[in-house]
């Protein structure tokens, strides 16, 4: 008879538990149920689960709940979503929204213009802790002629209103009418049973882990295709690309140089897109050492940009002369501030840069706090010394960086130039905050303190023309005038990456500014045979 | 002995009021706040947003009544909402992490004792040996290589080349939760985790047992004829051990470190990467709730190390 003495037994239960465990990592979830890291990257903000209190996730967010209009998946066009069609009046002060009968929200209700009032409504509530009060400010009242008909009133015209709406989430009135508004934003609701109209419902949440959602069997569009969809959390994205080369993911933003570790790897598709984000150096109007317009067409063509772009960026950028690079706002008549150091000399000797600054250091604030950052700025860096202006890149945290740009009364030392992005796109208008006069602190996220009249007026033009054409027409004026006063250094506007599995199917992803609100088609997504 | 308990506990509870005001001041004085770590600065909020989002948070307030605010409602067991996290509240945040940390140290401390204090027995009993040579030469690679590197390494040969174990989290998601797959996930960060400790723990170990081969009454033991084994686990050993529980209680502050790094790269759901995570949103009210939770913990294991000194060395006297 064969016996085992106490220490053969606890060899044995040792070896049983290292050959259980090494033989499978791990369990893993069901082979139609799609993982992602939904929330990594710039467009993603895990542990957001409140969509008015969203400055970013909105990938995500939209796979469970909806918004009435959305873009189509490249940006180009907003599109109906709840809303079947829109019909703004001839000045932009009203606009109809005309809704998709026979919608129901996650627990069978009906999904009515009611919900839309309250929606706006509750939005407009800071109280909530939303943060649409401010930007839905020009609805002055939301009326329901029918249950399928909404009709957003104005006080002035907005010809980027659709845009906002992009984000805003439809939420139910039936839900939520009843919870107190004050701490709104607290309330377990939106972390233990919230509700939407979007192609997957709610499961559940395991606190900074992951979040899981099934499908919605009675969507608008049909029953998906997958079972359900999980969005695992990572702390980074190298972490992400890690779990998606282990098998254990299929689809995560990925940083330009990971992206290119997957090139020739048949398991994976590589997605690029226009993040829409313009990187430029800001310069600190506050200040007085960028006054002279040629001081700052000096530091353009210090720059070689295409340079960078292509030795460091590795061609994931495309140059920027102006605030936009999309077809429809870009005149083709831009000054390109071709590389020439030469002209960067003659314009800082012209404009007596000796006096102004000489060789004195200057900070060059960032938040962007990236390996890859940091050699593009030292690069800059040096392009820079060579022609005499002497700068000292500075990489901080997101918060530490506003923390300094939004101080008050600010302390301009610390920020006499910024390495930074600023969203351009898709509307077009998205540029005002940052740029116009009257948005300088408090008012809005003019922290470069520009003072441009020029530029004032071409913007506020554009944005008050009702007319399409007009309006497009205007944001071109936009561009030349700031291709032309340089209040930024335009540099380029990055290309971003996803990865995701070759095994899926109908998958569609863009690098969309906050993560979205566009058209994912979540409901076509699937794993191929 | 009680009457040394009492003063440690009250000098405990000073401890802590100071650790708060140091955070308090300390997080105040960081560029940044809760409101500008909300902020995206390539979309940023208008500043109508900005101001409302900071009164409903409570920034607008004065510093002194922020901190009065916030201790009067820690003393009554209220460590307020985190800025993040949907405003949840930072006792249950912090109590639901709390597990998956102890998991994860726990293990990773019971690996590393056990680890070191054999690996430092065998080392000092062959002293010299080429036995003693690796095994000093492994233990100076232990020590030397930082946890975040080690752990970056483990994760990228065991998870992603090897597929021997997952690459992150506490379990599959999706799945029911399973004491094995758990186990699955925890063993490459406790493995990470014990390195450095095993390793310090083995060098103690080590130097204290061929110490104490070398004292009078080891030599009395041999010469009476004890044998071997027991002249090392029973005379010697008990003797080394005093200097290496005051290694594992001194250094269960530094694992709190190690387990910060490990928990991010392993994404392990517990104190460390709560604190990290609230550090990058400026989540006041979280960062304070999670130190002064820590540093609870490390005051206790201490005067618990303090107390298990008494009991394993009977001349150490309590007053």
């Amino acid at each position: 008879m064969f016996i085992l003495t106490r220490r053969d037994s606890m060899a044995l239960a040792i070896g049983i538990g290292i050959a259980a465990t090494a033989g499978r990592a791990s369990a893993q979830p069901s082979r139609n149920v799609l993982v992602g890291g939904f929330d990594v990257g710039p467009g993603g903000y895990p542990g957001n689960f409140n969509p008015l209190a969203a400055t970013a996730g909105f990938q995500w967010l939209n796979l469970y709940y909806d918004t009435l209009v959305l873009y189509d998946g490249k940006l180009e066009t907003i599109q109906g979503s709840l809303a079947q069609r829109v019909e703004p009046n001839a000045d932009k002060t009203a606009y109809t929204f005309h809704l998709l009968p026979d919608v129901t929200w996650h627990d069978g209700q009906p999904f009515t213009s009611a919900d839309v009032a309250f929606t706006i409504e509750l939005a407009k509530d800071s109280r909530s802790g939303s943060i649409f009060a401010s930007r839905l400010g020009d609805i002055a009242r939301v009326t329901t002629p029918d249950p399928l008909t909404a009709v957003f009133e104005l006080s002035k015209p907005s010809g980027a209103l659709l845009d906002i709406i992009t984000k805003l989430m439809m939420l139910p009135k039936h839900a939520l009418e009843s919870l107190p508004r004050d701490g709104l934003d607290r309330n377990p609701w939106w972390v233990k049973t919230p509700i939407g109209t979007g192609p997957f419902s709610f499961v559940r949440y395991e606190t900074d882990q992951f979040v899981e959602l099934k499908a919605n069997p009675a969507y608008r569009k049909g029953k998906p295709k997958l079972d359900g969809v999980i969005n695992r959390y990572f702390k980074n994205s190298a972490n992400a690309v890690d779990a998606l080369r282990a098998g254990e993911i299929q689809f995560s933003y990925v940083e330009a140089d990971e992206a290119r570790s997957f090139q020739g790897n048949q398991a994976f598709r590589i997605v690029p897109g226009n993040s829409w984000v313009m990187n430029y150096i800001g310069f600190n109007h506050a200040t007085s050492f960028w006054a002279d317009v040629r001081v700052r067409r000096a530091v353009m063509q210090a720059i070689n940009r295409q340079a960078l772009v292509t030795s460091i960026l590795k061609g994931a950028a495309e140059l920027s002369n102006s605030v936009y690079i999309a077809a429809p706002v870009t005149p083709a008549d831009l000054d390109p501030y071709p590389y020439d150091p030469a002209k960067a000399r003659q314009l800082l000797q012209d404009a007596g840069w000796d006096k102004i600054n000489g060789s004195k250091p200057l900070a060059w604030l960032t938040y962007y706090n990236t390996p890859l950052v940091e050699n593009l700025m030292a690069a800059m860096q040096a392009m820079l010394a060579e022609v005499g202006i002497h700068v000292v890149p500075r990489l901080v945290d997101v918060a530490t960086y506003n923390g300094i740009v939004y101080a008050r009364p600010p302390d301009l030392a610390q920020f006499p130039l910024v390495y930074a992005g600023a969203q351009n796109g898709p509307e077009p208008g998205a540029i005002n905050m940052y740029i116009n006069e009257s948005q300088i602190p408090p008012n809005g996220a003019n922290i470069m303190r520009i003072q441009d009249a020029a530029l004032n007026t071409a913007l506020n033009a554009a944005l008050g023309e009702p007319d399409d054409a007009k309006r497009i027409a205007g944001f071109q004026d936009v561009a030349r005038v700031f291709n032309r006063d340089l209040p930024w250094a335009p540099l380029w506007v990055g290309t971003r990456y996803g990865i995701i599995a070759s095994d899926v199917a109908n998958f569609v992803w863009t690098p969309a500014p906050s993560g979205g609100g566009y058209d994912q088609q979540a409901e076509r997504w699937a794993f191929a045979a | 002995m009680l009457y040394y308990v009492a003063r440690r506990v009250a000098a405990a509870g000073l401890m802590l009021i100071a650790l708060s005001v140091l955070m308090f001041g300390l997080l105040r004085m960081t560029p940044g706040d809760p409101v500008s770590a909300y902020i995206d600065p390539a979309a940023p909020m208008t500043e109508a947003d900005v101001a409302a989002l900071r009164h409903r948070l409570g920034l607008d307030r004065s510093l002194p009544v922020q901190y009065l605010a916030w201790a009067e409602a820690a003393i009554h067991g209220d460590l307020g909402y985190s800025t993040q996290h949907e405003r949840a509240p930072v006792r249950a945040l912090v109590a639901e992490r709390a597990g998956p940390t102890l998991l994860l140290m726990g293990s990773g401390l019971l690996l590393a004792t056990i680890g070191g204090l054999c690996f430092g027995i065998i080392s000092a009993v062959r002293a010299n040996t080429l036995l003693d040579v690796v095994l000093a030469s492994l233990s100076a690679l232990g020590i030397s290589a930082p946890v975040f590197l080690v752990a970056l390494i483990g994760l990228f040969v065991f998870a992603v080349r090897l597929g021997w174990a997952p690459a992150g989290g506490i379990a599959a998601p999706g799945v029911p939760l399973t004491p094995g797959d758990v186990l699955a996930h925890l063993v490459l960060p406790a493995s990470v985790f014990a390195i450095t400790q095993m390793t310090m723990t083995m060098r103690f170990m080590r130097g204290a047992l061929l110490e104490a081969l070398g004292q009078d009454y080891v030599r009395t033991a041999r010469a009476k004829g004890v044998a071997e084994v027991s002249v090392i686990l029973k005379h010697a050993l008990r003797n080394a051990l005093l200097p290496v529980v005051t290694l594992v209680g001194a250094s269960l502050g530094a694992a709190v470190g190690g387990a910060i790094f490990i928990e991010s790269v392993f994404n392990w759901p517990g104190m460390g990467l709560l604190l990290v995570n609230a550090v990058e949103a400026r989540d006041y009210p979280l960062i304070m709730g999670a130190a002064l939770v820590i540093g609870a913990c490390v005051l206790i294991v201490n005067l618990l190390t303090d107390l298990l000194y008494a009991a394993i060395d009977p001349r150490i006297a309590l007053r």
